[in-house]
């Protein structure tokens, strides 16, 4: 599985169970990015989804994580990773190049276990001034 | 819209109580009973080299009636002794700045002092730090929304969860409630920290809800929150330097700096580092360099503006 996520200067992701940030740009992109394949991810990711893209390719479960196949995206907000390191393939962070409160973090160090950076780009958001998009690969 | 401040007495009961509870959920008590401990921050945990503790689960102290789609700003009047009160806001769009900030060096909030250490990010220990932050509602020097604070209280403390309310309005362009609360203890001049609260009002605290207590502290320096004085504690081995007249004015005074836009670095005007940056990234800036500083950026390491 491929998984994406969003997360803050220093890797956080939620802060009192509600995710950090989100932006109509960035949605865009990974509906995009995603077209054409699974797109897994939980109801709690989907709400901030739905209203734009109704009709999509995403599947909804809370159990994504152990259904998603080889090749799979995985949409994650919420989700400790670390359990799944072994069976992700690729991972697609995107940086939101800001500081937020955090108290749950992404969980995976992309600097060890032969994760390497292979794809880097920034594009503007829109309520953020620059998103960078990386993607980790071994 | 800005509207005359009128503290309500059950907020600041609240607010006593939380100071009492050590930051658990807040206890029934009289507001008399309360008052008596405006100044007894001794419940709170003492720093321990995290930025902000959560208060009352995150949960704000908001009364209902509060929670409104009208945009506005609320300062309450400096006291006898020159401080910050509570500041309140309803953030949305219609408050939020529309151009860069200005100057804010005019202000010397209480227990103001200009004074550096080598490990301070930026070097100035303190910081003239917003209550409700410019990218909030665009106040530049108002002396009621202005209060001394550290680097580390200002950049770790208060400016994540500011950053995480400004990028939720801009989203959404829906609105924040939005209150913060300088916590003096006794006669003190410099806050032992802030109380912060938060609420995103359409969804109902959906997209943002929080309430933390920010501490007013820097590692490895100690403070006297009575005058603003302050020093390395005891085993540091890094230096600190009063900073003279002349560099107090200098900090003061208007400079030309080119700013590198994505390292956040700025520099001297001859500074070999600025001619390299790329166009897009550069940018020319008249002010002083405080504010500067106040804005993330750091000085170059090469030229040292």
């Amino acid at each position: 599985m491929i998984v994406i996520a969003c997360v803050d200067d220093a890797l956080g992701m939620m802060f009192n169970k509600r995710r950090q940030s989100k932006d109509k740009v960035l949605q865009k992109e990974i509906m995009e990015a995603t077209a054409g394949k699974k797109l897994w991810m939980n109801q709690y990711s989907l709400n901030q989804f739905q209203e734009e893209f109704p009709e999509s390719h995403i599947l909804c479960d809370e159990d994504f994580l152990n259904k998603a196949a080889e090749g799979d995206y995985c949409f994650v907000e919420n989700i400790s990773l670390k359990s799944y390191e072994e069976k992700i393939e690729k991972i697609i962070l995107y940086k939101w190049n800001r500081k937020y409160p955090a108290d749950f973090f992404f969980d995976i160090s992309i600097n060890e276990n032969g994760w390497k950076i292979i794809e880097s780009e920034e594009f503007p958001g829109y309520s953020h001034e620059k998103i960078t998009k990386e993607v980790y690969g071994k | 819209m800005r509207r005359i401040c009128k503290i309500k007495s059950r907020f600041l009961l609240i607010v006593l109580c939380f100071f009492l509870s050590g930051c658990s959920m807040v206890p029934e008590k009289s507001q008399e009973e309360s008052t008596q401990y405006v100044s007894n921050i001794e419940s709170v945990p003492e720093f321990s080299g995290e930025p902000y503790v959560v208060v009352n689960e995150n949960e704000p102290f908001f009364e209902e009636e509060d929670y409104t789609e009208e945009a506005f700003e609320e300062y309450s009047d400096l006291d006898s002794l020159g401080r910050c009160g509570v500041a309140y806001a309803n953030i949305g769009q219609e408050i939020m700045p529309t151009e860069k900030r200005g100057d804010i060096g005019s202000v010397k909030p209480t227990g103001w002092h200009s004074i550096q250490y080598d490990n301070v990010e930026g070097k100035s220990l303190y910081n003239r730090c917003h209550l409700v932050g410019f990218q909030l509602s665009g106040e530049n020097a108002n002396e009621q929304n202005l209060i001394t604070g550290t680097r580390y209280f200002n950049v770790e403390g208060m400016l994540p969860f500011e950053n995480m309310v400004a990028d939720y309005v801009k989203e959404t362009e829906d609105h924040v409630l939005y209150r913060v609360t300088p916590v003096f203890e006794g006669d003190n001049l410099v806050a032992s920290g802030v109380l912060m609260e938060a609420k995103s009002v359409e969804d109902e605290g959906d997209g943002v809800t929080f309430c933390v207590y920010v501490y007013n502290n820097q590692p490895d320096i100690e403070i006297d929150y009575a005058t603003g004085e302050s020093g390395l504690e005891s085993e540091s081995e890094v230096t600190k330097s009063d900073v003279s007249k002349e560099a107090q004015d200098s900090e003061y005074e208007a400079g030309t700096y080119i700013l590198n836009k994505n390292s956040k670095k700025f520099h001297r005007m001859d500074c070999s580092g600025a001619s390299s940056i790329k166009e897009k990234n550069k940018e020319e800036f008249t002010g002083n360099r405080e504010e500067l500083v106040n804005q993330g950026y750091a000085p170059c390491q090469q030229c040292n503006p």
